[in-house]
């Protein structure tokens, strides 16, 4: 059985997607992130919220996700952040 | 060793402002760099570790700084019960977000968004917890109900530090050391109230429970340090 992800791992995971691909499409994200939709609805706007991405309207109305200062930090530090988590057992 | 508690004695109020502003300045470390995490994560258990350790630090700060300026007369006398009742209501209180830093994924449920880690709905029953302790110990001019609640609470948080360390302890080193400070912090209490109850605080077994202390708080430093690089 495949071990259900953490929190942090999703959040990783979605940053990731956006970082790869500099500015990705909602659709292209939720396939990405392997999410239900409702799920996905909830992460992304708790990221919006917290400032990790935002989203760009462009001119014909397509929208996509770009990452911030803030996301690419925790990206940075994520590795230090995952260790410190598992390692207290917080 | 005999020397060495004799001295202790001797300069005991001394040792005791050395004792309390190195356990305030280690958890004041311990606070900026967890902060520092949490602001990049918006992790909660992080956010609950860092308010333990911040009422570790003022609890110490304000018991022994302040209880030490009475105690040279720099300030009235008659601030220290005061000062007493503070302390004990931090302690209470940096023990209970110890604790649910550890267990607080079980209670809140992922869409729960506070504002504040230092007061929501959770967080309520510990305040009202901590001033009905602290009060009634405050009234009673003794310590036994704090004795009693960190006895329970270190007990359940060795029981939890422990099943952590049994499930993740080979991929995750600190969480022995982690299981260690659980056990040290207990180990501390029980032998503070066996001083208060049967020794009458007597000086050299209360040493002993400033150097639990200082190692409970000496590991957590050496985690984070460690941990945050």
């Amino acid at each position: 059985m495949v071990k259900k992800r953490e929190r942090l791992e999703v959040i990783r995971d979605i940053l990731n997607a956006i970082r790869e691909n500099r500015e990705i499409k909602p659709t292209r994200l939720l396939y990405a992130s392997n999410l239900s939709p409702q799920m996905f609805k909830e992460y992304i706007d708790e990221l919006i919220k917290k400032d990790f991405i935002m989203l760009k309207s462009s001119e014909d109305e397509k929208k996509t996700f770009l990452l911030t200062k803030k996301g690419f930090d925790f990206l940075q530090q994520y590795k230090v952040i995952e260790n410190f988590v598992q390692n207290f057992g917080l | 060793m005999e020397q060495f508690y004799s001295w202790v004695i001797g300069n005991k109020d001394i040792i005791k402002i050395f004792y309390g502003l190195v356990i305030g300045l280690i958890c004041f470390f311990i606070v900026a760099r967890t902060d520092r995490l949490f602001r990049i994560s918006f992790h909660k258990g992080i956010r609950y570790f860092r308010n333990a350790f911040l009422f570790y630090g003022i609890a110490f700060i304000v018991r022994y700084v302040f209880g030490a300026l009475c105690l040279y007369n720099l300030i009235p006398r008659n601030y220290y019960p005061p000062a007493s009742l503070i302390f004990e209501f931090f302690l209470i209180m940096a023990g209970f977000f110890l604790f649910y830093s550890l267990i607080w994924k079980k209670i809140e449920a992922v869409k729960e968004d506070y504002t504040s880690s230092l007061l929501n709905s959770k967080i309520l029953i510990f305040y009202v917890m901590a001033i009905v302790i602290s009060f009634i110990d405050y009234i009673w001019q003794s310590y036994y109900l704090l004795f009693i609640s960190q006895i329970i609470l270190f007990i359940f948080a060795s029981a939890i530090s422990y099943n952590n360390y049994r499930k993740n302890g080979s991929k995750h080193k600190f969480l022995k050391f982690y299981f260690t400070a659980m056990i040290l912090a207990l180990f501390a209490w029980i032998l503070n109230a066996v001083v208060a109850l049967y020794f009458e605080w007597n000086k050299g077994l209360l040493t002993d429970v400033y150097i639990l202390n200082i190692l409970f708080f000496i590991l957590f430093l050496y985690g984070v340090v460690k941990l945050t690089k």
